[in-house]
């Protein structure tokens, strides 16, 4: 049994990430999120509680948010992938949202950071004027231990607000 | 740590149609095999080496399996891989199911429903899971296919005990058919859990309710719980209790009397002890079912 494995073939997969397309040659049980951090270097995304609990290794699979900790990367072959690094080429509404949250004080230590900005990026994408309501759930799956929430909501409404008066992108 | 383990190690096959999955899995042994759905569950079973199968087959290249269809009897039919926000967005299913929709919205946050699917919550057999609960109250069936072909089972006999379910280890849930309810009728589905979102459920409780208007009385009553067993289970006990009964305080007394000794809550759980659980499936089952009589109600004088 033992010998199988060690005889388990790397499979070759292509990973577009934030506009870069990277062939890279994985195991098949690695997660995405360790390919991102360990294998493509991009360690804007954060693990954190390995269980989908706490949000901090968010990232948009074909624009829809997901925990890369419970994403094989295999299965993330020739899918769109944004983390928080951003596009090569800039994204006007990825940075309004970071501007915003530290311009409201939405991060103290930053570690829930990545996740938050990117599950914000995909809300105001769908949702380009939420309310609190709305913001908290769109939220709901991010754990951040030191703001208490409220600058960080305050963070979502602002960045909504900056996007919607420069006619929305 | 668990949180820093790696995987096992496991080789990893992604059939593109229902065929070629029946072929693969055809002839697999015990836990050689893994489907792979959505991943929310399974990787944290593999993590804990809860699961260590040689191979995994993930079922995400399969786009046979994610569909949400309604039939021309007025049925529901939903593909095992659609997610639990396709589930929460759809208005096929917010026609004459929307507990289901409503119950799919409280179960994680957005990431979480954007991978998680329909089949895996069911699929996986554990006790905890919520959709099971509503679709069994709906009279839902599961289509089990193999190479041999396919069967349909009904959801209330589906679960053979934790983790375990009555599929063979060569056939594959691909779909689940929801008959539409009668036009009097409301359902609910109430869980108590610790937070908002991102935890398990304790105890879920989903009652259907058909009102029989002229006498004021419960034409029809189906209660499920999650986590009132080893599985979720239809209490057919407690049902018997108020089908055919007027609706009466007193009646809701005795129903979450019938219920606290129909249920068998596991002892070997760290979550809740079983006196909690009795004490949540008494209170949440006289809720679940006065909700869903008001629902009914509702719902009978506006189509009326």
């Amino acid at each position: 049994m033992n010998e199988a494995i060690t005889k388990i073939a790397s499979v070759d997969i292509l990973l577009r990430v934030n506009g870069v397309q990277n062939d890279v040659s994985i195991k098949p049980w690695r997660t995405l999120l360790e390919v991102l951090r360990e294998t493509l270097a991009l360690i804007g995304t954060k693990r954190s509680c390995g269980e989908g609990q706490c949000g901090a290794c968010t990232v948009l699979v074909d624009g829809k948010p997901i925990n890369s900790c419970l994403y094989l990367a295999v299965e993330a072959h020739d899918r769109e992938i944004l983390t928080i690094e951003g596009p090569v080429d800039g994204d006007p509404a990825l940075e309004q949202i970071q501007q915003s949250f530290v311009e409201k004080g939405a991060i103290q230590c930053g570690f829930c950071t990545p996740g938050m900005v990117i599950a914000t990026k995909s809300l105001l994408g769908e949702t380009p004027k939420p309310s609190e309501d709305e913001i908290r759930e769109a939220l709901v799956g991010h754990l951040c231990r030191c703001t208490g929430y409220v600058q960080i909501v305050e963070a979502v409404q602002d960045a909504a607000g900056q996007l919607g008066s420069k006619g929305g992108d | 740590m668990t949180y820093l383990r790696r995987l096992p190690k496991f080789d990893f096959v992604s059939p593109s149609s229902v065929a070629e999955l029946c072929a693969l899995i055809n002839g697999a042994s015990n836990g050689d095999v893994m489907l792979f759905a959505g991943g929310t569950d399974a990787i944290l079973q593999l993590r804990r080496r809860e699961a260590t199968p040689r191979c995994v087959v993930g079922l995400k290249g399969v786009p046979e399996l994610d569909f949400i269809e309604e039939r021309h009897d007025g049925s529901l039919a939903i593909g095992a891989m659609t997610t639990l926000r396709s589930l929460v967005s759809s208005s096929a299913v917010r026609r004459d199911h929307v507990v289901l929709a409503e119950t799919a919205a409280q179960i994680g946050g957005p990431e979480l429903r954007n991978a998680a699917t329909v089949g895996g919550n069911i699929a996986g057999a554990l006790p905890c899971a919520d959709l099971p609960p509503p679709l069994m109250t709906f009279g839902a069936e599961v289509k089990l296919a193999s190479s041999k072909g396919v069967r349909e089972v009904a959801l209330e006999d589906f679960f053979a005990g934790y983790e375990q379910t009555a599929a063979r280890k060569d056939e594959v849930l691909t779909e689940i058919v929801v008959p539409r309810p009668a036009p009097a009728s409301a359902s609910v589905y109430l869980k108590y859990h610790d937070r908002q979102s991102m935890d398990m459920t304790v105890v879920g409780v989903a009652a259907f309710v058909e009102l029989d208007p002229d006498r004021n009385a419960f034409r029809d009553l189906k209660i499920a719980y999650a986590n009132g067993a080893p599985t979720v289970f239809r209490a057919k006990r407690t049902e018997a209790v108020l089908r055919g009964e007027a609706f009466a305080e007193e009646g809701l007394e005795a129903v979450a009397e019938e219920a606290v000794a129909e249920a068998e809550p596991r002892t070997n759980s760290w979550r809740a002890d079983p006196a909690f659980r009795l004490v949540l499936i008494k209170n949440l089952t006289k809720r679940a079912i006065r909700f869903a009589w008001e629902k009914a109600q509702a719902r009978g004088k506006a189509q009326s």
